[in-house]
């Protein structure tokens, strides 16, 4: 037993951090009119962080879980050398994250900052520490204590089948849209650009190269493969700019956003399709560390810059009036950032690979807990290089034509008339698109081009001056592309065996994933399905991020619920449900959100929010013959079929929320009022052979 | 005396190369033939394990099959 004075002294540092924290945050949100540099939201960033690993994640490892070091985990019993293989907690850490972590961090905190950088910041910050981390980390321990259950066979064991099978089946859903919508990013920031078309064009037959290499030359020496592949990586970078200077080759690699989608639709069935090591796992090598260069960049940028926050700490678009995307501040910050704060996605993942490889069940904290606090830096991160730009120029990459028109000099005027920001010219955006090395930056919507010029501003101002910036900028859209295409290629044959399983059901054949038509059948249909968001998307003439990414974050969302509902049964029925309000908590808010946002843009009058009033504005314009010129009838028409298409969508996304949730309240109910003996699931404890540190 | 030194200095250099290339890949996620042909020799001396290409089909076909190993 420690005296008091000495239990006291070493809660000194984390008194200090908790200062420095409550500090830099106060400056960060009571700041009036001032610019201020973005250390002061990377500190209080950082002390949140730490403050609530210390002190959260540590309650809920001992209060509810009881995590017990002598107890084996899954790997260690049931260790198979393949799925189930104790490893050190830093190897599962940088695994885990490095699984978890994707573009959707990076892209939503983009587009929030519409809103000014201090909503996002404060939910990235609250978001991840009350509901994300807690989602990961309970999951996660859900599934250690049921040898890597995944969190479908979770969500029927414990909640009930019906809720199992709806959550099946959004979770199929739920990757058509967010494929669909990851593709309409990097369309959005290839289109019209031969550089980067080029660029990440080539990096398909490199993963081939390497594939063949892994193959048939050195099995087995994924490293030297992978570090073959960067190095021609950085080669296809020149080669773009060579081709996005050459008169002849430049128009041939300038493409259109519909022909970029069709080849994308033809690349995910390839993925599909073809054996995985020609592929999609060399792709995925390469994707690894892509991933991890870029965070740290970003990361090194801003520490050695530290640079100013241009835009407002909140901007008159709360109001709902942004053209980014529509929507008030309630609740639309909360679907626009998903991960960085609460990713349902993460809840597969918690429950998929990384289970399997604890070694000691202690380590749980640190990886389930800890990779999404590291992730909601990468998502800080990501908003301080949208809010360092100049807002005009931020506003003129991501608001759509419909609203900036196609020129820079219309888009200066549109801009510069709304009177929120300091003005820019025509010229500004003008040179700004020559430095980067493209024809224009107008309408570049979706996130990617804007972090990317960002990054290139940060590493510009660090390294190489402005003579730099093109291939700062390309290569920072070559990275976000390709481990953007790398969650799309893996998705869509993840997506493909879904619908097989699904299938099979119906006509056995269908689901044999050796048979090659089935495979060619399910894999067309797969793709068609995110296809047909993607293309409507791309011909959509607001954009399509703006009806695409409000549903990935609803969906998301969603699935963070069906996380959250499993979670809390799981506690309750572990008898412990005075402490269910951890994952109470953020689910309620997670309900109010989705619903809210939901039903907005299913029935909202405002035409740009909701999907039917927008169709029926349509409908009206058809009939009165004042359709804008640039619209024909039948691709109203379209429109309209779409607007209710995405109504249906969202509707069945609220569907899915209310049958889980009504199913897993009975579930608690029935518990807490003694109808139903709480038994826990989980496997009886063991005690571990295992000896020594992990 | 100096041969068998720096003899002992290249194995240590090389273990430690070993190690590190070995940590990559488990965090990247590529199949660990190694550490699966030490579980089989440890737990089932008696039988065969896949040889290395077929453990690495295997692997890579497991991994791309569940929604469990990768996010947006």
């Amino acid at each position: 037993m420690s005296s008091l004075p000495s239990r006291l002294m070493r809660q000194v540092p984390w008194i200090a951090i908790a200062m420095l924290g409550a500090g830099a945050l106060a400056t960060v949100a009571l700041n009036k009119g001032e610019t201020i540099s973005a250390a002061w939201l990377l500190t209080a960033a950082v002390c949140t962080y730490l403050i609530a690993y210390r002190f959260y994640s540590r309650f809920i490892a001992s209060n509810i879980f009881g995590l017990d070091a002598t107890r084996a985990t899954p790997a260690e019993r049931l260790e198979d050398g393949r799925d189930y293989v104790p490893t050190n907690k830093w190897i599962v850490f940088g695994h885990h994250f490095a699984a978890i972590a994707g573009p959707g961090p990076l892209v939503g905190p983009t587009l929030a900052a519409q809103f000014g950088f201090l909503p996002g910041a404060l939910w990235i910050l609250v978001g991840v520490v009350l509901g994300g981390a807690v989602q990961d980390f309970v999951i996660l321990c859900a599934s250690i204590r049921r040898d890597g259950k995944s969190l479908g066979q979770m969500a029927k064991e414990e909640i009930g089948p019906v809720a199992g099978s709806v959550a099946l089946v959004s979770i199929l859903g739920i990757m058509i849209i967010l494929i669909s919508v990851l593709a309409l990013v990097v369309v959005n920031a290839l289109r019209d650009s031969p550089w980067g078309t080029v660029t990440i064009g080539l990096s398909i037959p490199i993963a081939m190269l390497m594939g063949v290499y892994l193959r048939w030359i050195r099995p087995g020496a994924v490293l030297e493969a992978t570090a073959g592949g960067l190095v021609l990586l950085f080669l296809s970078l020149y080669a773009g700019k060579w081709v996005s200077e050459s008169a002849t080759w430049a128009p041939v690699f300038t493409l259109s956003g519909v022909t970029l989608s069709v080849s994308i639709m033809v690349y995910g069935f390839f993925a599909s399709v073809l054996p995985v090591w020609m592929l999609l796992a060399p792709r995925d090598y390469l994707s690894a560390f892509v991933k991890i260069g870029v965070v740290l960049a970003l990361g090194v940028g801003i520490i050695v810059v530290l640079p100013d926050m241009e835009m407002p700490p909140v901007t008159k678009f709360i109001d709902g009036s942004g053209p980014v995307f529509s929507g008030k501040l309630f609740p639309f910050v909360f679907v626009t950032i998903a991960c960085g704060a609460i990713s349902g996605f993460h809840a597969l993942i918690s429950s998929g690979t990384t289970p399997k490889l604890l070694r000691r069940e202690p380590d749980a904290r640190l990886i389930g807990y800890g990779s999404m606090l590291t992730e909601s830096l990468v998502a800080t991160m990501a908003l301080i290089a949208a809010c360092v730009l100049t807002p005009g120029i931020y506003f003129a990459i991501n608001s759509p034509a419909a609203v900036i028109g196609t020129t820079a000099m219309s888009a200066a005027d549109v801009i510069n008339g709304w009177g929120l920001f300091k003005t820019i010219s025509a010229a500004d955006l003008e040179l700004l698109a020559r430095q980067v090395g493209e024809n224009s930056l107008l309408s570049r919507t979706g996130g990617a081009p804007s972090l990317a010029v960002g990054m290139a501003h940060l590493f510009s101002r660090a390294l190489g001056g402005e003579a730099a910036m093109s291939l700062w900028y390309h290569f920072a859209i070559m990275f976000e592309a390709l481990f953007i295409l790398t969650t799309l290629d893996a998705g869509t044959r993840v997506g493909r065996f879904m619908l097989q399983d699904l299938l099979g059901q119906v006509y056995k054949p269908l689901g044999r994933v050796s048979w090659y038509p089935a495979v060619v059948i399910c894999s067309a249909l797969f793709v068609s399905m995110w296809g047909y968001f993607l293309y409507q998307g791309v011909t959509d003439p607001l954009g399509g991020i703006n009806s695409l990414w409000p549903l990935f974050g609803i969906s998301n969302q969603l699935l963070a619920t069906v996380a959250l509902c499993v979670g809390t049964t799981v506690i309750v029925k572990m008898g412990k449900a005075k402490f269910a309000w951890v994952t109470i908590l953020p689910l309620t808010w997670l309900v109010i959100v989705t619903s809210t946002a939901g039903t907005l843009k299913i029935f909202s009058s405002d035409p740009k929010l909701g999907f039917l009033s927008h169709a029926r504005l349509i409908e009206g314009q058809i009939a009165a013959g004042t359709l804008p010129g640039t619209i024909s009838e039948a691709a109203a028409a379209r429109m309209i079929f779409n607007d209710r298409l995405d109504a249906g969508v969202a509707a069945f996304f609220l569907a899915a929320v209310v049958v889980i949730l009504t199913a897993s309240i009975m579930e608690w109910l029935k518990v807490i009022n003694g109808s139903k003996v709480a038994v826990s699931s989980e496997t009886p404890y063991v005690r571990t052979q295992l000896v020594g540190e992990g | 005396m100096s041969a068998d030194r720096s003899g002992r200095v290249l194995r240590s250099w090389k273990a430690t190369v070993h190690r590190v290339v070995a940590m990559v890949h488990r965090i990247i996620g590529a199949p660990d033939y190694e550490s699966y042909l030490a579980h089989m020799h440890r737990k089932y001396p008696g039988c065969t394990p896949l040889d290395a290409r077929a453990f690495e089909k295997q692997r890579l076909i497991d991994r791309y099959k569940q929604p469990g190993s990768r996010c947006c």
